[in-house]
């Protein structure tokens, strides 16, 4: 039983990992890509790593699972950020303000 | 003689690292593990699970859904000591980003206008645990 339920939480998982990657080719900027990018961090690491805590013996193995996913949980938004921030202060613009700028142009 | 040297060298920069680390160990490390922080992180999964769900439906959906827009929010209602927590909060639920966070202000870039309408109502600013709330 245990063993249906945590294929069910891989499986789920390596759906919302691929809906990831596919976003980031799918997607049109780069904002919108680190978006996509977060599906996979986010809800794709827990469901995965929750499949895997359901396939050991809950004994160490678990526990070290479980901080893996507590420092992925705190890291990978922070990479993100730090991602996000240095295009911002780069000069990248977002698709809107790129529209934008267009509109006042054509005007 | 140059061996021994090193020796002494070495002696004494394992002693002098010991005492600092005796330093550090005396410091009082408080790790804030009360109920309100787990059900703030309940709630917050909880909130993932729903976003991932939405940019999900706007990946495999049509192009023409997606209208990615940038705003300002105040950060003045959320305690100092909470604005990390807060700022990595958003980034972590799919379809909202903090993209810059100052005294005043988080800038968020966000996949569509409802989630950072969302934002906006201050819900998760409202949950962010803190200290000494109200007091920034």
């Amino acid at each position: 039983m245990i063993e249906i339920i945590s294929s069910v939480f891989l499986i789920v998982g390596a759906f919302f990992s691929l809906t990831g990657a596919v976003g980031i080719f799918k997607f049109p900027d780069f904002f919108t890509r680190v978006h996509a990018a977060s599906v996979t961090d986010s809800i794709s690491t827990i469901l995965i790593i929750f499949g895997l805590i359901l396939r050991t013996d809950f004994d160490l193995v678990a526990v070290k699972l479980l901080f893996i996913l507590i420092f992925m949980l705190l890291t990978s938004p922070t990479a993100s950020h730090a991602l996000a921030k240095s295009a911002r202060h780069g000069g990248l613009l977002t698709l809107a303000e790129t529209r934008s700028d267009k509109k006042v142009g054509d005007d | 003689m140059l061996l021994l040297a090193f020796g002494i060298i070495s002696v004494a920069l394992v002693l002098w690292l010991l005492h600092r680390m005796n330093n550090t160990d005396a410091e009082i490390q408080k790790l804030a593990l009360n109920l309100s922080f787990i059900r703030y992180t309940m709630w917050l999964l909880g909130q993932v699970v729903l976003s991932s769900l939405t940019v999900t439906r706007l990946v495999w959906g049509s192009r023409k859904e997606l209208k990615p827009t940038i705003g300002k929010l105040p950060v003045n209602k959320v305690p100092k000591k909470s604005r990390v927590l807060y700022a990595n909060s958003i980034t972590l639920t799919p379809g909202t980003l903090c993209i810059d966070i100052d005294n005043e202000n988080v800038t968020i870039h966000a996949l569509n206008e409802e989630s950072l309408h969302s934002l906006k109502r201050g819900d998760m600013a409202d949950k962010v645990p803190g200290e000494n709330k109200g007091v920034s």
